[in-house]
């Protein structure tokens, strides 16, 4: 994922978010929350928070106003527009994830726009005008929905720019290296900021550590697992640290040994590649030069812009689709546990909203007088939506990869090509595309479910829970871009494999 | 969520196509018999939890290969950082008895310089009227490959959890003593604890329980 942001990215973004206008505030209307309302309501209303209510006229007679603005401004205008549009997530996430949490630290703004220049940007003027855009970028939306002066109040850009132009200077001594090791530097975006919340370290010492790294994906993966299990050994007693740990699911799903499998045959390939190009000269090198060139556009970024801007898929409209992309692959292997795991999210998703009218009853009842107990009840349920969210994403994000690999051994060992290279890795990258818009898709539906069941709770719970479930996800979609990124190597291999068969 | 470990010990299934290891991890790790079992592609994963003695948790990871000599290639970059090998054949299939040797060869010369505890099974022991390799013929492959040997049937689940266990057993005896070293680039064996070295005493007892379970 990247997330620098062309001109044209940011204007194609604009018309999307103009275009996606009406029917934000059609959504704001039936979902009526978001992070970043958490954000601003809590400069607005500090105490008394009431869950907007899905239906206008169920509006209890406790009237209150500023909840009721809320949810005007509440769309969360990165979310709405970013998600489906998978080349800018990396960056909405990241200025929703800044709005989200203004409130919480101080830090964790800065921290994320750290992380960001981690990414490659050259120089601090640069990183300051890519940055004004982006946060301009998501922001507008935004500011057409609610009055502008709320708007410059509520998102920590000044704040942001200003740490800026001194990180800048920092990161620059050492930018040629970040720039090579840009993807594991993103990936470190979602578990850096969470320390830094945690430990409210605003130093550069761990953007610097994540700088000098020279490992692979999945090493990285499972020091930081191995981080996370170190540390929940000492913090067995917070239920919720043990129950909802990205790293240790994603690897108790196996996704770190898919990923380190994937990554086994993806070198193994990429030195057969470079053993055959060194044999070849002349003529024949420029020809398969030339179409291993054709292969790796298929791998790259322009290829996910085509891909429209879509409504919230259906199940059966997941499940057909990916099916039928893996079945241009023209191997023998199925996507089903996927779409097992994908189908089995939503339907917790659809049983939570289903159940929710009762609940509001509940609510309502217990409003005036609000017990010890009930808080509790609303506590454990919104950690509970939270570890179920951080398992489902980690669950398939682990399938996906999975996927990968078993495609990639069968790339490798499959007899006859029914299909050409490039053929498989245009569906691949369909595929790629489908899985993180699901993803994206899932942060947005269980974030939505934690807003909902978390309206009693304090801005600093429910807070870290929200950008914590965007984070995951903005990182399971970096995983999987990583993994499909492996296969590059291969399906050079199948090609060089094609040719020579033909000559034969 | 899983249970805390002390080790995780790596271990690589390896074998012709069809003796039966993804049914025998599967009958291990989940306790269920499939008559048909899809062919593995690749290599898949089974995580066990096995406590060695109170209070020592041993997080046993997997490495189910394919025996498909098609897939051969990739299944010999996995064998490096293996701490146990299972060297499985079916009784009911000379053939695969008799590549065990190749196996066993390939993976020490692979994994040079590092080593590796094997335990030999023979698997299918349900099937014993089709028996083809007899029990006094595998227990002499074992001796003169220097390791175990055991039978057991993922159908009727016998011996299934001793056979692990001895491997799990041969491997942590094998840290004790020194012939397998826990180093930070060998993903053979994890350890969450110094290695504890045991009293001689203690582990010729260990040594002593062990040898009847693999009666």
């Amino acid at each position: 994922m990247f997330v620098v942001m062309s001109e044209e990215d940011s204007g194609e973004n604009l018309k999307d978010e103009t275009s996606y206008k009406a029917e934000n505030e059609q959504k704001t209307e039936e979902l009526g929350c978001s992070e970043s309302s958490e954000g601003r309501q809590q400069e607005t209303v500090p105490v008394t928070r009431k869950r907007p209510e899905p239906k206008p006229p169920s509006q209890p007679a406790v009237t209150e106003k500023p909840a009721g603005e809320t949810i005007k401004v509440s769309d969360p205008p990165a979310v709405q527009t970013g998600w489906g549009y998978w080349g800018s997530w990396g960056k909405s996430l990241l200025s929703t994830a800044s709005a989200t949490v203004a409130t919480v630290g101080q830090g964790i703004s800065n921290v994320i726009e750290k992380a960001e220049t981690t990414l490659g940007i050259p120089s601090p003027s640069e990183i300051s005008s890519e940055s004004k855009d982006g946060v301009r970028g998501s922001e507008n939306p935004a500011a057409s929905n609610a009055d502008a002066a709320d708007d410059g109040s509520s998102f920590p850009i000044a704040g942001a720019l200003e740490v800026l132009s001194t990180i800048s200077t920092a990161v620059q001594s050492t930018g040629k290296s970040v720039i090579s090791g840009g993807l594991d530097a993103l990936e470190f975006i979602g578990k850096k900021t969470m320390d830094v919340i945690a430990e409210g370290d605003p130093g550069f010492k761990k953007t610097k550590g994540l700088i000098n790294r020279t490992s692979t994906l999945s090493q990285v993966l499972r020091e930081a697992k191995e981080k996370e299990e170190q540390q929940t050994a000492t913090e067995v007693t917070m239920a919720t640290e043990k129950k909802a740990h990205y790293g240790l699911l994603f690897d108790e799903f196996q996704g770190l040994s898919h990923l380190e499998a994937l990554e086994m045959l993806s070198r193994e390939s990429e030195s057969k590649v470079k053993a055959v190009l060194n044999t070849l000269s002349g003529e024949k090198l420029d020809t398969l030069k030339e179409e291993m060139e054709q292969l790796k556009e298929a791998f790259s970024l322009p290829e996910f812009f085509e891909e429209e801007e879509e409504e919230k898929k259906g199940d059966e409209e997941f499940t057909k689709e990916v099916t039928e992309l893996f079945s241009e692959l023209h191997i023998s292997s199925t996507p089903d546990k996927v779409i097992t795991v994908r189908t089995s999210a939503h339907e917790w998703v659809a049983q939570f909203n289903s159940s929710l009218p009762k609940e509001e009853k509940e609510n309502e009842e217990n409003q005036e007088v609000e017990s010890r107990d009930g808080d509790q009840d609303a506590k454990k349920s919104v950690e509970d939506i939270h570890a179920f969210a951080i398992r489902s994403l980690a669950e398939l994000t682990a399938c996906s990869i999975e996927m990968f690999h078993k495609t990639a051994a069968l790339f490798l060992y499959g007899q006859k090509q029914e299909v050409t290279a490039t053929d498989r890795a245009k569906s691949l990258s369909q595929l790629t595309i489908m899985l993180c818009k699901e993803l994206s898709a899932f942060s947005k539906e269980f974030t939505t479910c934690l807003t909902t069941a978390g309206v009693k709770e304090k801005a600093d719970v429910l807070n870290p829970l929200i950008t914590g479930v965007f984070l995951e996800a903005s990182n399971s979609a970096s995983y999987i871009q990583d993994a499909f990124q492996l296969l590059l190597p291969v399906l050079q291999i199948s090609l060089i494999e094609a040719r020579t068969e033909l000559s034969q | 969520m899983e249970p805390r470990w002390q080790y995780q010990f790596r271990v690589i299934m390896l074998g012709d196509s069809t003796v039966g290891k993804s049914s025998l991890l599967q009958r291990y790790t989940e306790g269920i018999f499939l008559d048909t079992v899809n062919q593995t592609v690749g290599v898949d994963f089974y995580v066990q939890f096995v406590e060695l003695e109170p209070g020592l948790q041993v997080k046993l990871q997997f490495w189910d290969t394919a025996g498909q000599e098609r897939f051969r290639s990739v299944t010999r970059s996995y064998y490096r950082n293996s701490a146990g090998g299972m060297l499985l054949f079916d009784i009911t299939n000379r053939t695969s008895f008799e590549s065990i040797r190749q196996w066993h060869q390939e993976v020490t010369d692979t994994i040079q310089p590092f080593r590796m505890v094997f335990l030999l099974v023979g698997h299918k022991s349900d099937l014993a009227e089709q028996r083809q390799v007899g029990q006094r013929e595998a227990e002499k492959l074992a001796a003169s490959l220097g390791v175990q040997y055991v039978e057991t049937s993922a159908k009727d689940a016998s011996n299934v959890v001793q056979a692990f266990r001895m491997l799990t057993v041969a491997i942590y005896q094998a840290l004790q003593t020194g012939q397998l070293v826990a180093t930070e680039a060998w993903d053979g064996v994890k350890s969450s604890i110094p290695l504890p070295v045991l009293p001689k005493a203690q582990a010729l007892e260990k040594e002593e329980k062990w040898k009847r379970c693999s009666c």
